[in-house]
């Protein structure tokens, strides 16, 4: 190939080629849910002190911090996994699209239809593929045949499991394998169309390949979901997130631009945490 | 700072700070020797400051593999990634630094007997004075991760510019004077030019300290004193 440098630059400067940072311009995104000064009770011990941030909407938001600090902990209170539980309780506001979440009189499968949750084992119900998508979908909506096939092929494809299953759909779940397990999840969550898709280290469970699938759909999902993971990983959140939460004991310590948090964070225990100073 | 947990990795980024602190003795005294070479016409001393050169190749080498090896174990964030970046890019700036500092040497040993206008040297004496200077205070900057210290340096590097101006008016008139001063001349030209360099690439490690440390850039224009070539030889211009 006989190319000039001269064309060679134009060539390169049309093909517009950007690299995606996780951390593009974010300032235009708008609040999806807002947590302010929410304290959390298991019983008698305070496991969240007076945590205030926003998830933006469409973007990946990171939780980070050692265990017990509390992060799994707030994704519950998104979306009102504690209620099953007695004794626990949230104080505090925590809006979604400014509803109040944490109302006592509000429809919880409604709320857990919005904000959709992702667990860190994979865990698909003792069914067949197919049903394992449509179960979800029946709960909320009734359905013709084709038209429950066309959105479980749908969840499929953007769980980009579809290739992957779409010859055995009547075999069983648990025939998968753990990161198509994984997504088998996704696709579950994604099904009845949520707004908000909370994972809880999601991929502590998957060989890395699985995991970069993983990383690679949640990037996906972003472009429609508002998305908040945990994870032990800091590369992860790295990777996957354009914010990233650090949380210590309970306390929200350092809310930033995942690119701030990971090059020059700003408190010096969120530095020692992510650089494996921590005592 | 606290240690980190895993212990090897501490030493990992304390070996390549000792690695960073060699080469920048021997950087800083290669500039230095480089200058009495060609000031004493000392053949000797400008052979033994080119020799050192492979020396500092190799530890450039050897920092930047552990570097990168360091990066693939560790996956360093924040600080630690800052410092293995820092590490990098100094090691790179001395590398160059010695290369200079070799040229000098180099220079001398070509001019040797012709050395004929002594007194053109003395500017040039000054330059590196001021350039080792520079040199000595951004390794100590680093050594001590010392901010207001690498700013310093990085503000004082318009003096090195300002000498260099008079250093070419000067070597520009011994030329005029006298036709056969102009290849010994200009010889001494590209030292200066080189010594000009060197200061720039201290400039460009108290950068690099302000980053590791602070995690933000010092601004993209650096004080300026100069300084357009003035090709008009001095006295010419009446005005």
């Amino acid at each position: 190939m006989n190319e000039t440098a001269e064309k060679r630059v134009i060539r390169m400067s049309s093909d517009n080629a950007q690299v995606k940072t996780p951390a593009a311009p974010a300032v235009a995104a708008r609040d999806k849910v807002v947590i302010k000064n929410l304290n959390f009770y298991y019983g008698g011990s305070k496991a969240l002190k007076d945590v205030t941030l926003s998830l933006r909407e469409k973007k990946v938001t990171a939780f980070i911090g050692p265990s017990g600090c509390g992060k799994s902990t707030l994704l519950r209170v998104l979306n009102r996994m504690y209620d099953l539980y007695p004794n626990q309780r949230a104080e505090g506001q925590v809006l979604l699209d400014g509803e109040d979440v944490l109302a006592p009189d509000l429809d919880l499968n409604l709320l857990r239809a919005r904000v959709g949750m992702v667990f860190q084992k994979p865990t698909p119900f003792p069914m067949s593929i197919y049903d394992n998508i449509a179960f979800g979908i029946r709960l909320y909506e009734k359905l013709p045949k084709s038209e429950l096939d066309e959105r479980v092929e749908s969840a499929l494809r953007r769980s980009a499991l579809w290739d992957e299953v779409k010859d055995k759909l009547s075999a069983s779940g648990l025939s998968l394998s753990g990161g198509q397990q994984q997504r088998l999840c996704i696709a579950r969550t994604v099904a009845i169309s949520p707004e908000v898709i909370l994972f809880d280290e999601p991929c502590s469970a998957l060989d890395p390949i699985s995991t970069a699938k993983v990383e690679e759909l949640i990037d996906e999902l972003s472009d429609d979901y508002t998305i908040a993971i945990v994870t032990h990983s800091m590369q992860q959140a790295a990777r996957v997130s354009q914010f990233t939460a650090f949380m210590y004991l309970g306390e929200m310590l350092e809310f930033d631009d995942t690119n701030k948090v990971f090059t020059s964070p700003r408190d010096k225990r969120t530095q020692d945490y992510i650089t494996g100073r921590f005592g | 700072m606290v240690d980190h947990t895993v212990k090897a990795y501490d030493k990992e980024l304390e070996i390549l700070d000792r690695r960073i602190a060699e080469m920048g003795g021997i950087a800083e005294k290669m500039v230095i020797d480089a200058m009495d070479a060609l000031a004493g016409a000392d053949a000797g001393l400008a052979h033994q400051v080119i020799a050192t050169d492979p020396r500092l190749d190799a530890l450039q080498r050897e920092i930047e593999e552990l570097a990168v090896l360091t990066i693939a174990r560790r996956q360093p964030m924040a600080i630690d990634l800052r410092e293995i970046i820092g590490a990098i890019r100094v090691a790179g700036d001395l590398e160059r630094v010695g290369d200079l500092a070799k040229n000098i040497a180099k220079r001398s040993i070509k001019i040797g007997i012709e050395a004929r206008v002594p007194r053109a040297i003395v500017g040039l004496k000054h330059m590196n004075d001021v350039a080792t200077e520079l040199m000595k205070d951004v390794l100590d900057a680093y050594a001590q991760r010392d901010v207001e210290r690498a700013r310093a340096v990085w503000e004082r590097d318009i003096e090195l510019d300002a000498l260099e101006d008079s250093v070419f008016r000067d070597l520009l008139t011994h030329m005029m004077e006298d036709p056969r001063n102009i290849s010994f001349c200009a010889h001494l030209l590209f030292c200066s030019k080189n010594i000009e360099r060197i200061g720039d690439h201290a400039t460009n490690i108290a950068e690099t300290v302000f980053y590791l440390v602070t995690g933000e850039t010092l601004p993209a224009e650096r004080p300026k004193g100069r300084h357009e070539y003035d090709a008009k030889p001095p006295g010419s211009d009446n005005s």
